[in-house]
């Protein structure tokens, strides 16, 4: 990876994080307050088979995969 | 006796406290909060109900079609899931999947004016491709089965844990890995820190063995070109922020790194060698009595290491009972590919126990810089080449909808059907000649069918 | 787990205390009356419909509640959820053989810090809030009924004092 690439990559990857780190504190709600959170269609995965059949859909037809979480490997259709 | 001593306790106290500003500002916020509380009693329920049992075991099932046009790739695929819940949050999770592809698939050759013949990947037999049109193997026929176990559970009040293996098995292709990973809340539960790993061993085993990059493709029979057994290691690292934003509102952040190393050419893939000014693929006269190929072709060779990294973020938001889940990921990889996913979907409830959720993804890739649309015969061998075109500079779009449903038995339904396609073009300084007139970029269309079906015990 | 900041809580109570008083409690039978709960050992536990340890919880104060209310324990359930359909459905569920209270603009939890759903206070005979706990776990029941029996035996002066 050339220099310029690899400043670029650190600086998308340090500053959302930092953002993330020094907003954080201020963010979110009591743990009384949870009732909207808590339903099922607000999990982050929401249909655990539709998305790992969709990560391995994606993973045999481009060339990236993952990202949410380990998605899509270990076939021999990439 | 106590009634007399705490009440006595209590006046002490108040007396103590007596003359602090803080009290002063309290008793607003008390009052309210005690007529609050009031408003609503709920009477103490005095019938000896017995509380209802949770469900120990969570099913989901599914069933799959993923079909594409041209008698292509079609994917018939049954998943289970079973989720087994234990005391204090605890979960097992077992995973089965089946899945039976068939049809034809894009060999990475280019399209000519004449009648193409073809070794198999076997090595065994060929078969020819009509003018025109583009290469495909039609031999693509194989059944998966994959398995998956993890096992989470809190450690202490902040902290969760969790392991996993897979592995999967096709014909000429096994899969075995491990997982795990740990998350800390912070900040009342508001702010969640991952850190994850996975790795993974991978064999392949191509019937005829996994040919040697850019050799020639041979006669039938002719093995020579061939070695045995390749493998593939994989380490991912995964480190995610979640962070409540509001009532309504999540977020997550991730960021992946991916190793890849060993073999990771595709052993079916071949490119066309082509004369440096026509474009045309060269001809080539198999050994007499034998069949053969009757043009160059290579086997491709990538490199044997590959570094991805992507940030993925994605947002829940909750609005009236409609639900919005934004996600979007960039990627890049040490073989020059960037990829950009934009996927958004939003649930909306109809009536009480139904939903219909719509649902579209974009997706674009840059090319690998080893993707070469066919190889001039006038240059050097290059290092790496493949014309994969999952390799190749293209943009996707995923259309569709679920409509699902709670059954008066509390069991899900759903069906979903989405349309997704492929439409990309080799990069216009690698066209030669007559291929400028071709269609040298294979393109997908696919339909995508699922049916789904959870229930508890 | 001793809480150094339970002046709070003090100061919470006794105005619970002077309101009661005030308002008089015999006309609203209602109110989360703690004069009527005076030497007596008293849980506050904070749940919700949609907290899945709640759920689990309530059988298990269910058992308390009847096995040691002649010792003098009291458990109070606040609910904080803001819909009672919820409240009603979950109850249907899980029915609760002890007093529920509702706060569902969260104030009462504000007032007392709730940090974890569910959250128990458990108030010793003095008034004073002797330890907390955060969260649910079945395993850790026999711990729990432990505490309260400790605290159900303890002398005012030692629960004080600790």
């Amino acid at each position: 990876m050339s220099n310029k690439k690899l400043y670029s990559m650190k600086l998308i990857f340090c500053v959302p994080a930092l953002l993330a780190i020094s907003a954080c504190s201020s963010l979110g709600v009591e743990p009384w307050e949870r009732d909207v959170l808590a339903k099922d269609e607000m999990q982050l995965v929401t249909d655990p088979i539709e998305a790992a059949t969709d990560d391995h859909i994606y993973f045999s037809k481009e060339a990236s995969s993952g990202g949410r979480g380990f998605g899509g490997g270990g076939c021999g259709c990439n | 006796m106590a009634v007399a001593d705490s009440v006595v306790a209590v006046v002490a106290v108040i007396n103590q406290k007596e003359g602090n500003p803080v009290i002063k500002k309290k008793p607003k916020s008390v009052s309210k909060a005690l007529a609050t509380a009031t408003c609503a009693l709920l009477g103490t329920t005095a019938m000896p109900v017995q509380a209802q049992e949770e469900p120990a075991w969570e099913f989901n099932t599914a069933l799959l079609y993923y079909g594409e046009d041209d008698d292509r790739v079609q994917d018939v695929s049954i998943a289970l899931l079973a989720r087994r819940l234990f005391a204090d949050d605890k979960i097992l999770t077992l995973g089965l999947t089946v899945d039976s592809l068939t049809g034809a698939t894009p060999v990475g050759a280019a399209p000519l004016d004449v009648v193409q013949t073809i070794t198999r990947p076997s090595g065994n037999s060929t078969y020819d491709v009509a003018p025109d049109t583009l290469p495909l193997d039609d031999t693509f026929l194989d059944t998966r089965y994959a398995f998956n176990a993890s096992w989470q559970q809190p450690l202490g009040r902040l902290y969760n844990g969790n392991v996993g293996i897979s592995f999967s098995k096709e014909y000429d292709y096994v899969h075995s890995g491990v997982n795990a990973g740990i998350s800390r809340d912070f900040n009342k539960k508001n702010t969640t820190v991952s850190l994850g790993f996975a790795l993974s061993k991978d064999d392949i085993e191509p019937i005829g063995g996994t040919p040697m990059a850019l050799t020639p493709m041979l006669d039938v029979g002719d093995l020579s070109n061939r070695l045995g057994n390749e493998t593939k290691d994989v380490v991912d690292l995964l480190f995610g922020v979640t962070q409540v934003i509001s009532r309504n509102l999540l977020v997550q952040v991730n960021y992946s790194y991916s190793d890849s190393s060993g073999y990771l050419s595709d052993p079916f893939k071949i490119l066309s060698v082509v004369d440096p000014i026509t474009g045309d693929t060269l001809p080539r006269v198999p050994t007499p009595g034998v069949d053969g190929p009757s043009h160059q072709f290579l086997f491709e060779g990538r490199p044997d290491e590959r570094v991805k990294h992507s940030l993925y973020t994605q947002a829940k938001y909750y609005m009236s009972g409609k639900v919005l889940d934004i996600s979007y990921r960039y990627m890049t990889d040490d073989w020059d590919i960037d990829s950009y996913t934009v996927d958004a979907r939003l649930k909306f409830p109809i009536g009480n126990s139904s939903y219909i959720e719509p649902h579209v993804r974009f997706y674009t890739q840059t090319e690998a810089n080893f993707y070469r649309a066919t190889l001039s015969a006038g240059e050097p061998l290059p290092m790496f080449a493949s014309a994969d075109y999952r390799l190749g500079n293209f943009d996707a779009l995923t259309a569709g909808a679920k409509y699902g449903w709670k059954t008066g038995s509390g069991h899900d339904i759903s069906f979903r059907l989405e349309y997704y396609m492929q439409d990309g073009d080799v990069p216009s300084g690698q066209l030669i000649g007559n291929q400028l007139q071709r269609d040298m970029y294979p393109g997908l269309n696919a339909i995508i069918f699922n049916f789904s079906y959870g229930f508890g015990l | 787990m001793h809480l150094p900041g339970n002046t709070r809580f003090l100061l919470t109570l006794c105005l619970i205390v002077i309101f009661s008083t005030a308002v008089n409690a015999a006309d609203e039978p209602e109110l989360i009356d703690l004069t009527a709960h005076k030497g007596k050992v008293v849980i506050v536990d904070f749940w919700a419909s949609w907290c899945v340890p709640c759920r689990r919880s309530f059988p298990w104060l269910n058992e308390m509640q009847a096995k040691y209310a002649d010792q003098g324990l009291v458990i109070i359930g606040v609910n904080e959820d803001t819909s009672e359909e919820e409240v009603a459905g979950f109850l249907a569920d899980y029915p609760a053989r002890f007093e529920i209270v509702r706060d569902n603009e969260g104030s009462l939890a504000t007032e007392f810090g709730v940090v974890a759903m569910p959250s128990s206070y458990i108030i010793g005979r003095d008034g004073k809030i002797v330890t907390r706990h955060l969260g649910f776990k079945t395993k850790l029941m026999d711990e729990y009924e432990a505490t309260i029996q400790e605290i159900l035996t303890a002398a005012p002066q030692v629960a004080a004092s600790r």
